[in-house]
């Protein structure tokens, strides 16, 4: 086994725990933490895999997946606060408007 | 020694990990979250990736993190305590599903085969920053619209309602 494929395993170890934090978390905020884990562990495949094959397509790649990173919590994080003042919510238990 | 400095990054990572799932305080799983960065950052260094490792020390660690605190500040302390922690009963059903699809990504991965190009790559920044601009010129201009959209609409979103 070489090593980029260790880093690779620990990559879809990260993208997987983000994906259970997103579904067990209570709070809101951490909610969107554990989508940072997501993006985080697909950055550390891209990457592992450019070392492997050479080139540095995926490091460009995840360069923007950093930008959009970047927009994202912007965003998430101004729907959280907007959330909170409009409603009082901050538990991802008591959205259920959609549900009713 | 490659193996040691994989061994210490991917144990680090994991605790890390773990503390943000884990842990019952948002402010805490911030702070693991961050270490978590600082992990992800050195296995970037590890793996070549200078440039990519910076940004992430800079976009991350300081920006993002930043952006956290201050929202946690802005939240009243006895609104959070009412939701901290995790669902047991999503804890026990997805646990399961997620250790079988690891163990078939692991499978896959460990018994596959990476493409074989070997392209030899020098100097990582100034190769990624010469593409960057020359190659994915177009791409580099259309983030910066994201960014600005994702500007725009945080403001939007953040104002008072009149």
């Amino acid at each position: 086994m070489s090593i980029e494929k260790a880093y690779i395993l620990i990559s879809i170890f990260l993208f997987l725990s983000g994906l259970f934090g997103v579904i067990i978390r209570k709070n809101l905020i951490t909610l969107l933490i554990s989508t940072e884990l997501m993006l985080n562990g697909v950055n550390l495949a891209l990457v592992s895999v450019d070392r492997a094959v050479g080139g540095i397509e995926g490091q460009v790649f995840a360069l923007f997946i950093l930008a959009v990173a970047a927009s994202e919590v912007a965003v998430g994080l101004g729907l959280i606060v907007a959330l909170f003042r409009l409603k009082g919510y901050e538990g991802s238990s008591e959205i259920t408007h959609l549900r009713e | 020694m490659e193996w040691l400095i994989f061994g210490f990054l991917s144990t680090w990572a994991v605790l890390s990990v773990m503390g943000v799932l884990f842990l019952k305080n948002p402010v805490h799983a911030l702070l693991s979250f961050v270490s978590l960065i600082l992990s992800v950052a050195g296995m970037f260094i590890h793996l070549g990736a200078e440039l990519l490792a910076g940004l992430q020390l800079i976009i991350y660690a300081v920006a993002i993190v930043v952006f956290y605190v201050l929202v946690i500040t802005t939240i009243p302390w006895e609104k959070v305590k009412r939701f901290e922690g995790f669902y047991k009963r999503e804890f026990f059903l997805g646990f399961p599903v997620l250790l079988l699809s690891f163990a078939l990504f692991s499978y896959a991965i460990l018994n596959g085969k990476l493409a074989m190009v070997n392209l030899e790559v020098k100097d990582n920044v100034k190769e990624v920053g010469k593409s960057l601009f020359t190659t994915y010129l177009f791409p580099l201009e259309v983030a910066s619209v994201i960014l600005l959209t994702a500007m725009i609409g945080a403001i939007l979103l953040g104002r008072k309602e009149e």
